[in-house]
């Protein structure tokens, strides 16, 4: 599926449980979520990591809403519990098993974003590993000048940040030099396109969702 | 085929006194293989990122032709058919994940119709002997590895003129002697001009067509045929030389490794090894790029996991706190910019004035350093400004002075030209002599290193172990 109008649809979804309080609708989008990542061969590993990280939040704001709450405070906690859930699940059906490049190459070829943002972003995004060694690096660094860089020190993030746009210069150079320039016409070796199957299936989604929430009597 | 022609050219970078590039004049042949050599900080980078057009040159500055064709005139999304530049950092030059999603980038901003990119993609990776780094992430390849592909890209992009910038401090021979062949058949077989800025002029003599130097004038000059033997024979004399350094037996031992293993990603790097390097004596460690040299000294200051157990005098270092251990044991890290705490020299100097663990570099010998190492007058500068040279220089500097009981280096004369080499040497020969830290040193370049070493390990074939030769 073409990963924006995966994206669409998912946004879509995302705003329409954020207005509405139907507990049913919920689970069902989180059961609806693990039948599609098993079908893309998600580890049950991964899918248990995604059960147990989001409980802390959704607890606390079940506790929050079951306490503190006004109106019919028991509904309204089991919304927000289960509402957590929908968004990690759904959220997951994106990022496990869409690959960036993928994302990248829909935005800008059907989407005309400026090829710069989009390549700016995956380049961003492949510099995130390298950002978190470089902390690490950083704080050793200090350490054999003889000075404890915390998590708190400004000298920190100013070395990060400096860090950060010198890799920005470098990058913007390192893209002109293999030819690239903004706002020019490129071609493109991996074709994204969006089929009508993509439509059908956004079409159906967002049917399917006002369904769910406008038709069916749900307990 | 391009004929580069420079024309009163003149730049100054905005917050230098004196411009770098004083109207210099002078044309590089098509066709040609030109070697751009002259001391780190004269200008070689700025003039080839002028000639790139990723700096751009201010009118009435004189100007840059390709063909008679004013570089400002070249469309920009022409000017990689016309110019590539191959950087001296071989990290930042990349911006996808693979080595193939890179070199699809190039083609693509070269508007190449995409039937012909596997063709083309294939060719050039072949052309480098690099097929079967296709599909690797550029994130776990070695400096070598990662220079290789930027040839690589070059050769896809099919550019007319090559431009290098200190393309090899981080590269072993072997690697730097096959990227140099490449080179030499792109211009013979495909007619490229190339030029190249190097300090170290080894090997260059029988594979070059010209030698322009930059002269104290800020200008170019080319060096008269006559006069060439004379300035690689300074380079051929380590060819020469014949050091062999015995096996340590005796000592305290420093760090001891115990069934020690390394990997990077799904590679390993280091088959399970016992191994003693001892104090007071200056190791040094040679090995081919991509072996896992770095990726030890990561592992000896706890930046990078290992199996197995690593001792520093006697003590299990994963049990000892990062912070104390740290003051022992300190990296010089390649890239001089990830040890800079500060904005400028001055502050930088100040700051390990302040945490040094012993009292040898005072004021007066701080100068004295400054003055040996060429960096007297900069004190005042911002530390990124200063070139990959003089940076390499002061970083040194910064760590001599704390002083810490071992001192790590990761190939610290990357970029340096042979006056600061020996400069450096010589500072750090007295620097020792008076504090008997123990150093242990990774180089490929050994021109000059040599009186400081005391005894060698290969690290090759996921082994590591001593060797008298290297």
């Amino acid at each position: 599926m073409n990963p924006s109008i995966k994206l669409l649809l998912l946004l879509v979804i995302a705003l329409e449980i954020s207005f509405t309080m139907i507990i049913s609708l919920n689970v069902a989008l989180v059961v609806l979520a693990i039948i599609y990542l098993g079908l893309h061969g998600t580890k049950l590993k991964t899918l248990a990591w995604l059960l147990v990280v989001p409980l802390l939040p959704a607890i606390g704001l079940w506790s929050t809403q079951y306490i503190n709450g006004s109106g019919d405070k028991t509904l309204m906690a089991w919304v927000l519990f289960t509402r957590i859930y929908a968004f990690v699940f759904t959220g997951a059906t994106f990022t496990l098993t869409t690959n960036i490049l993928q994302l990248a190459d829909a935005l800008e070829q059907n989407w005309h974003l400026p090829s710069k943002f989009a390549y700016g972003v995956l380049a961003a995004y492949n510099l995130v590993p390298k950002i978190q060694h470089e902390v690490k690096v950083i704080r050793a660094a200090g350490l054999m000048r003889g000075q404890q860089l915390s998590f708190w020190s400004p000298q920190l993030y100013f070395k990060a940040i400096l860090v950060s746009i010198n890799w920005s210069q470098n990058l913007a150079q390192a893209m002109a030099s293999h030819g690239f320039v903004e706002d020019a016409p490129r071609t493109h070796y991996r074709h994204s396109a969006v089929h009508a199957r993509d439509w059908i299936i956004l079409g159906l989604g967002i049917i399917g969702m006002q369904i769910g929430v406008f038709v069916i009597p749900w307990h | 085929m391009a004929t580069i022609t420079l024309h009163n050219l003149t730049f100054s970078y905005p917050e230098a006194v004196a411009p770098i590039l004083d109207q210099v004049n002078l044309t590089f042949a098509s066709g040609q293989f030109t070697l751009l050599t002259g001391p780190s900080g004269t200008g070689k980078s700025t003039l080839l990122k002028l000639m790139t057009g990723l700096l751009s040159l201010p009118a009435n500055q004189g100007s840059i032709s390709f063909n008679q064709t004013n570089l400002a005139a070249i469309v920009p999304t022409d000017r990689a058919a016309q110019v590539a530049l191959m950087f001296q950092n071989p990290n930042q030059q990349f911006a996808m994940d693979t080595v193939e999603n890179e070199l699809i980038f190039a083609l693509e901003n070269r508007q190449l119709p995409p039937q012909q990119m596997p063709q083309r993609l294939t060719a050039a990776l072949d052309f480098v002997g690099i097929s079967h780094l296709r599909h690797r992430h550029l994130n776990h390849l070695s400096g070598g590895e990662k220079q290789k592909v930027a040839l690589a890209v070059i050769v896809a992009m099919d550019s007319d003129v090559i431009l290098l910038d200190e393309p090899f401090a981080s590269v072993d021979p072997t690697a730097r002697a096959s990227l140099l062949r490449r080179l030499v058949r792109l211009r013979d077989e495909a007619g490229k001009t190339i030029i190249l800025a190097d300090h170290d002029l080894t090997d260059y003599e029988p594979l070059i067509d010209n030698v322009v130097r930059i002269t104290a004038e800020h200008t170019l000059a080319i060096v008269p045929q006559v006069q060439q033997p004379a300035l690689f024979q300074a380079f051929n004399q380590r060819v020469s030389t014949h050091t062999t350094w015995p096996t340590p037996t005796s000592g305290t031992p420093l760090f001891q490794l115990k069934q020690v293993t390394l990997q990077q990603a799904q590679h390993q790097l280091l088959e399970p090894t016992d191994l003693t390097i001892y104090q007071h004596q200056t190791t040094l460690i040679t090995g081919p790029n991509g072996s896992g040299k770095s990726t030890l000294f990561e592992a000896l200051v706890r930046l990078q996991a290992f199996s197995g157990q690593l001792t520093y005098l006697g003590n299990d270092i994963q049990k000892l706190k990062r912070k104390a251990y740290a003051r022992q044991v300190a990296l010089l890290f390649q890239d001089a910019e990830t040890q800079f705490l500060n904005i400028t020299v001055a502050e930088e100097l100040a700051q390990c004035q302040k945490y040094a663990y012993g009292d040898y570099f005072t004021p007066a010998h701080i100068d004295a350093a400054l003055q040996q190492l060429n960096l007297a007058g900069h004190q005042d500068q911002v530390i990124y400004t200063l070139s990959e040279g003089q940076k390499k220089k002061l970083q040194i500097l910064l760590m001599l002075i704390m002083q810490s009981p071992v001192l790590l280096l990761d190939e610290p004369l990357k970029g340096l030209d042979l006056a600061s080499i020996n400069a450096l040497v010589q500072l750090l020969q007295t620097t020792l002599a008076a504090t008997q830290q123990t150093l242990i040193i990774i180089s490929h370049q050994l021109t000059g290193l040599t009186p400081l070493i005391d005894c060698h390990l290969r690290f090759d074939q996921h082994q590591l172990q001593y060797q008298e030769v290297t």
